[in-house]
């Protein structure tokens, strides 16, 4: 019993093919874009360019030795904020939270129609499903005598993605992407929530 | 010869082949004792800091990770350890993590020792862990003053 069907109509499938190939080509060409400035490991460990503006944006001075208040009011913000508390450490300060949300996005369903289309249905690129977006907060003094205290607050997120299909190659869902938000506007909302829950004015470094 | 003999001699010949490999072989002493290239990596991967608040200097670690953009998963200060991970980016399939222990030594210094690893695989370079340092003892200044 032949294993493979004879094929009624090659010169069409063989046109189907090219399409899919340029398209797919052109697919990874973009997708590989960014992978040309590879961060070396030796570069890891150093401080980058934007780092101390990550730092001045991440980062509030209070005046209050009340170091444990400050950290609960934090973990108070964070709940106001639809986080879950998953890791505290008081003797450093240390508190770690997150939430899990949706990732929908309408342009990206337009994308995927816009290039199902043109890929004359060949190709059925994923789509962000759900994401979790977590925060680490790491309270210190600032200076000798404890009565100032910094906070410092990162924000980041993991997306997963959904399933597609290009061609007869199915994309299995749950493909991950990470990313750190550096979006000044959400620190300053963490941050104007912290300074009314302990009454105190916070300073920019 | 018969059909037996032949069948023996295979026999034999085969089990001999097999066998072969299970002479045990001699327990070698060396077997956990310190390499070379690994007291050197280990040398690159600690420091010593002239502080006696081992608190102190893991307040500075974990400043030190975070100005380096890594995010902290881990601390125990009774312990002095502290994990953290970070991405590659603006690549963001390649994972950076590092582990730091934090250990009081003798007079009134402590001893701070990091683990790095980059998609699973130790970083054994001794230029990223000088690095790091830089970042700790910049830090750890800052908390000084």
């Amino acid at each position: 019993m032949p294993t493979t069907r004879p094929n009624s109509k090659p010169p069409r499938q063989k046109l189907g093919g090219g399409w899919v190939a340029l398209i797919l080509t052109l697919a990874c060409g973009m997708c590989l874009g960014g992978c040309a400035e590879r961060t070396q490991p030796t570069q890891f460990f150093e401080l980058s360019p934007e780092s101390s503006a990550n730092r001045a944006m991440q980062t509030r001075l209070f005046e209050t030795g009340a170091e444990n208040e400050l950290l609960s009011a934090s973990a108070a913000s964070l709940q106001d904020l639809g986080f879950q508390i998953e890791e505290s450490v008081r003797e450093v300060g240390l508190l770690r939270a997150a939430k899990e949300r949706s990732a929908r996005e309408y342009g990206q369903y337009r994308n995927r129609f816009l290039i199902w289309l043109v890929s004359l249905g060949h190709l059925v690129i994923p789509v962000d499903l759900h994401q979790k977006i977590a925060a680490t907060i790491v309270i210190r003094p600032a200076s000798q005598d404890h009565a100032r205290q910094e906070v410092r607050i990162i924000f980041y997120r993991v997306i997963w993605k959904g399933d597609g299909q290009a061609d007869r190659n199915y994309i299995p869902p749950g493909e991950q992407k990470m990313e750190m938000i550096r979006d000044p506007e959400i620190y300053q909302q963490f941050f104007a929530k912290l300074s009314k829950a302990v009454f105190l004015e916070p300073h920019s470094i | 010869m018969n059909r037996r003999q032949v069948i023996g001699a295979v026999g034999i010949v085969t089990a001999a082949l097999v066998l072969h490999g299970c002479v045990a072989p001699e327990p070698r002493q060396e077997l956990f004792a310190p390499t070379d290239a690994q007291m050197k990596i280990r040398s690159a991967q600690s420091r010593t800091f002239e502080v006696n608040d081992s608190t102190v200097v893991m307040r500075g670690v974990i400043a030190a990770l975070q100005d380096l953009g890594f995010i902290i998963e881990r601390a125990n200060a009774p312990l002095g350890l502290v994990t953290a991970a970070r991405f590659a980016e603006p690549n963001y399939y390649d994972v950076l993590g590092v582990t730091v222990t934090v250990r009081p030594q003798e007079a009134g210094k402590t001893m701070i020792r990091a683990n790095a690893i980059y998609n699973s695989k130790p970083i054994e370079d001794p230029k990223v862990y000088q690095n790091f340092f830089a970042a700790v003892e910049r830090s750890l200044f800052l908390v000084k003053d």
